[in-house]
């Protein structure tokens, strides 16, 4: 067990509930799946409060009575500079107790998922050909996967992760899907100032597994800077894909009568205000509102890639290796016209090696671990590969209201506001399931507890900030990422918590809570701007999404480690399809970018590989 | 250009299907590339030879081919088909080599099997260093592979005193008659004009020998081979006719050069002559018609050769004796004409190509020994003729039979007018001795060849 006295005081345990006292158990279950640096930071900082205690009342907080602990704690709080600390190990701790106050799941009827061929890995001959190696089963790796597939191409698509059924997501608790369903137990964090949580799927499907199924079509402002600006050419056509990506996850306008409370009270908000909002357009038809997105739909309605994409490509011919970690691209490196993909290499779980040599490679590892993979296989030469780093920064605020919201119930990111959006700011109602949003309650001990139990009357908004470019992906075995929030991004921010904390006063809200330690409450939107006002973006809680523009494609060969069909430059037979080819920030929720850029990339590749041929043979 | 060859023997398991029982397999295999092999660049080969595995297959005649790539591709691939009990498998695997494990990386083989392109089983194949990387090091060769064609074009460079001879012989299969084609061109010492002759010689099997000559002709300079009046020897082509003898006949290599003398000779011609065949082995088809019936040939099995010197030897002996399954000897032993040389005993340029190596490795060997010790020795007469000589563990005995009857007497003259006579045999008989050293010594193989083999004595 970890820190079982931080535990029960955290989460004023007097003994008289059994829940609490299965939280420790919970939480080393969490804890050993994060990362060794994440696992010992939390243990140190609960071996820290631990040894205040000792200091303050002589005993650890294990040995103290209830209202000792609080002592310990209060004693604490009355330090600000500590808050920011405290919350961070309050984020672990309040996982593991929502997981256990929360019911388990009962087993549902889930519909059976569409047949892919998967073969784990140990079970994947150490040696074998294919056309095509796609790296990562994601929203890029799937779309190309299908496209190659299509064309009769030999393809196997390598994932690092595992295949989990719909009917598997029924049966587990969140949290426990939650460490499987993300690199690193869901502590991948982009170091910088201020440091941001940046959480990525690894699952057959990618992040698409694992995100709120909100589909934006690139804004077309977006589309013309890629192309214009950039020279990503290929961004002229992605109108055309972006239909057909959207026909294939079935995106429509979420209907109202799953929305939730949440959701409603962000419409009902805007409407007051006048404000430009309306239902998100999301890849879930009969989405039955479960607020299950982020660890796996637990229905089947949301059309993750998995469900969508790589059933027709396995359909095609192609088949899924899961379990196996691509090291190296594999190179021919004396041929005329410089060196040429070979295939790859990839480590299984336990540790043997498979390699599979194809003519084709195709990147689609993700934003975070493509830079690394490439540098790994000696591709990492070109100056810019690994910058360029774009992300969505995010914060959360809440709402407390006098009727039940219960925010847990209902879609999990209902409605979008765009009345800001032409200044970069995104507003997306967004709950999660208990535990899980980036929103951290206020308070410690007794006040904490307070706030659990009346979390049924938060609502929760989200808003993301399109970024500059402002983040690098260092590393080769391990990735290191750095972001240093551009200062109009953090000026952006500020502004955001305001925008949300408009709406939820207008929507009727009794107090808004910010998430900001040493103003946790506001009760008028004047309150709220006086705070605001003195506020830095170093105070927020921050967390960031949707990775994007590490391998930008582009015209410039100094800039762009990329042509602009996305071939990696230097080298022949490497495409790069996931979020890192998209040459700057998309502003919006991107799969839909990424698998339409991936459809582009592929298609020209064919294309391109069509009129060689026939040019040859000619 | 030269190629490369080895062969590599490698032991492991398979196992075909999952939960399948574990069979043992063993290659053994023979490895040819066109280019020398390097282990920067990625060099292609030809792989044949035995794959065995347990209870499931022992197909000797694998084929496939080699991808050696070791510090450009960091991989050795290899990819063979064979047969199992009438299932025609592929094996397809390769080592990935890399510097932190370079031993087990450049001995483990891991593989996938296939038949019909599904993946049926896959198994790893190990180098086994301790008995197998010393046959693995000393089997490499790094033979040539040579245009035959370019030795046909003439040499001479307008010198006066140079002899140079185009000449073929070959064996009628069907008939057992041998065929000789002499092709001459003599520039005379006195530095007249150089003119080309030449004759045209049938020794059946039963019968008389016949010959008939052409020329001289004044020399016309072709450029690709050899040419008097409506006689040609050229590549491919041999054509003309000589008294009532004529001939059309097209040529087919069927091996890579051979340099009886050494190869530096050919290039330089340093020795009073050097002789060389610009195929080992060559087959021959169309007609040669004689007073008593034309010829057909089909595959008829012979070879040209080329003599660049000075003139004739003081004394001397030739065999060529094709063996079959390719293997062929060559012999030229002579006595020089020029002073001090002209008092050496012999000496005995002997090159057998056996197996697809050509032994003694260098003609010096035969001629000379080491330092003028372990020579060959020859004991030129007739009708018999012996030639014998060793080296560390082979020894060799070649005992030539020149029946008078079979043998056709022939007046030669050297450039400064100087007179020889040639004794020469198209359908000689020959019994050749090749033995090996292992603890005593032992018959490695041996040929006998009843009116097959085409040898020649001169004298003065």
């Amino acid at each position: 067990m970890t820190a079982p006295g931080l535990v029960a005081a955290l989460l004023a345990d007097t003994g008289e509930e059994e829940w609490p006292a299965r939280v420790p158990g919970r939480l080393e279950a969490f804890l050993s799946a994060l990362p060794a640096p994440v696992r010992g930071a939390v243990r140190t900082g609960a071996g820290a409060v631990d040894a205040y205690a000792v200091l303050h009342s002589g005993r650890r907080l294990n040995a103290l009575t209830p209202d000792e602990r609080q002592a310990v704690l209060d004693s604490l709080a009355a330090r600000p500079r500590l808050l920011p600390i405290l919350d961070l190990l309050k984020v672990p701790v309040l996982l593991a107790a929502a997981t256990e106050r929360t019911p388990a799941p009962r087993p549902s009827a889930a519909p059976a998922d569409p047949p892919l061929d998967c073969v784990p890995a140990a079970e994947w001959p150490t040696r074998t050909r294919a056309d095509a190696v796609v790296v990562g089963s994601g929203a890029g790796g799937a779309v190309a996967a299908r496209t190659l597939a299509r064309a009769g191409l030999d393809v196997v698509v390598l994932e690092e992760g595992e295949h989990h059924t719909t009917a598997s997501f029924g049966t587990r608790a969140p949290l426990e899907r939650f460490t499987d369903l993300y690199r690193d137990g869901g502590a991948t964090a982009a170091l910088g100032d201020p440091p941001l949580l940046l959480p990525v799927g690894r699952a057959v499907g990618g992040t698409t597994v694992v995100n709120s199924g909100t589909c934006y079509r690139t804004p077309d402002h977006v589309v013309d800077r890629w192309s214009g600006r950039y020279g990503f050419h290929l961004a002229d056509g992605l109108p055309a894909r972006l239909d057909e990506i959207e026909r294939t996850l079935r995106v429509a306008t979420q209907p109202l009568d799953v929305l939730g409370a949440n959701g409603l009270l962000a419409l009902a908000g805007a409407e007051r205000l006048g404000w430009r909002a309306a239902p998100l357009r999301r890849n879930a038809p009969g989405c039955k509102g479960s607020c299950q997105c982020v660890v796996g739909c637990p229905t089947g309605a949301k059309q993750s890639v998995q469900l969508s994409v790589l059933p027709d490509a396995c359909a095609a011919g192609a088949r899924i290796v899961t379990g196996a970690r691509v090291l190296r691209v594999l190179l021919d490196r004396d041929l005329p016209g410089g060196p040429r993909a070979a295939g790859v290499l990839a480590r299984r779980a336990d540790g043997s090696e498979l390699e599979i040599l194809s003519p084709l490679v195709v990147t689609a590892a993700g934003a975070l671990q493509t830079p690394a993979l490439l540098r790994r296989s000696g591709l990492g030469r070109h100056p810019r590969l690994g910058r360029n780093l774009s992300v969505h920064p995010a914060t959360s605020v809440a709402g407390r209201f006098a009727e039940p919201v219960t925010s847990w119930s209902g879609v999990l990111q209902s409605v979008g506001v765009e009345e800001l959006h032409s200044r970069g700011i995104l507003i997306e109602a967004t709950a999660s399931p208990p535990g899980m949003s980036s929103f951290v309650l206020p308070g410690l001990g007794r006040p904490l507890r307070r706030e659990l139990e009346a979390a049924d009357r938060l609502a929760v908004l989200g808003a993301m900030i399109a970024d500059r470019p402002s983040g690098r992906v260092h590393g080769r075995d391990r990735t290191l990422v750095r972001y240093r929030l551009d200062p109009r991004d953090g000026a952006r921010l500020i502004e955001a918590v305001g925008a949300m904390g408009r709406i939820l006063f207008a929507a009727g809200a009794q107090e808004v809570l910010t998430g900001i330690p040493r103003a946790p409450r506001v009760y008028t939107p004047t309150e709220l701007d006086s705070v605001l006002a003195t506020l830095t973006p170093r105070d927020l809680h921050l967390s960031a999404f949707h990775p994007t523009g590490t391998v930008a494609a582009g015209g410039d060969p100094q800039r762009a480690p990329a042509d602009p069909e996305g071939r990696l430059r230097g080298v022949h037979g490497v495409l790069v399809v996931d979020a890192s080819v998209l040459p700057g920030c998309p502003e919006v929720n991107p799969q839909l970018s990424i698998m339409a850029a991936a459809l582009a990339v592929t298609e020209n590749y064919l294309e391109r590989e069509v009129s060689r041929r026939t040019s040859t043979a000619a | 250009m030269r190629g490369t060859r080895f062969t590599e023997t490698m032991l492991g398991t398979v196992r075909l299907d999952p939960g399948g029982p574990v069979r043992r397999i063993r290659l053994d295999l023979r490895a040819r590339a066109e280019e020398v092999l390097r282990p920067h660049r990625t060099v292609r080969a030809r792989v044949d030879g035995r794959v065995r595995v347990a209870g499931l297959a022992d197909d000797p005649d694998a084929t496939g081919e080699l991808e050696i790539s070791p510090l450009a591709g960091r991989r050795i691939a290899y990819r063979l088909s064979f047969t199992a009990q009438g299932r025609r498998l592929t094996l397809d695997g390769w080592k990935s080599v890399t510097a932190r494990h370079p031993v087990r990386s450049m001995t483990v083989l891991p593989f996938s099997l296939y038949e019909d392109g599904a993946p049926i089983g896959q198994g790893t194949l190990r180098f086994p260093l301790a008995t197998g990387l010393a046959p693995f090091l000393l089997s490499f060769r790094f033979p040539r592979h040579e245009d035959g064609d370019r030795f046909l074009a003439p040499r001479w460079d307008g010198s006066p005193g140079r002899t140079e001879v185009w000449y073929t012989t070959l064996t009628d299969p069907a008939t057992g008659t041998g065929l000789w084609l002499h092709h001459e061109l003599v520039a005379p010492t006195d530095g007249s004009a150089p003119t080309a002759h030449g004759w045209a010689a049938v020794f059946p099997p039963e019968g008389k020998v016949t010959h008939a000559r052409f020329g001289p002709v004044p020399w016309s300079g072709p450029t690709h081979g050899f040419t008097a009046g409506d006689v040609t020897a050229g590549p491919g082509r041999l054509s003309g006719s000589a008294g009532d003898l004529s001939w059309n006949l097209t040529e087919q290599p069927a091996a890579e050069p051979l340099f009886t003398f050494p190869r530096w000779s050919w290039r330089r011609p340093l020795l009073p002559a050097t002789h060389m065949l610009p195929a080992a082995r060559a087959t021959y088809d169309g007609t040669f018609a004689t007073p008593d019936g034309t010829l057909t040939l089909h595959g008829a099995p012979g070879a040209s050769a080329r003599i660049n010197g000075h003139g004739n030897a003081r004394r001397w002996a030739w065999l060529h004796a094709d063996l079959g399954d390719g293997a062929v000897l060559e012999v030229v032993a002579a006595v020089s004409t020029r002073p001090l040389l002209r008092r050496l005993p012999p000496l005995v340029f002997l090159r057998l190509r056996h197996r697809g190596r050509t032994w003694p490795r260098r003609a010096e060997r035969s001629a000379v020994g080491l330092l003028g010790v372990g020579r060959f020795r020859a004991d030129i007469g007739l009708p018999r003729w012996t030639v014998t000589g060793r080296t560390l563990l082979r020894r060799i005995r070649v005992d030539v039979t020149q029946p008078a009857e079979r043998t056709l007497a022939l007046d030669y003259r050297d450039p400064d007018g100087a007179p020889a006579v040639c004794r020469n045999s198209e359908s000689a008989d020959a019994t050749i001795l090749l033995e090996r050293w292992w603890g005593r010594w032992r018959t490695e193989a041996s040929w006998t060849l009843s009116g097959t083999a085409h040898a020649e004595v001169g004298d003065r």
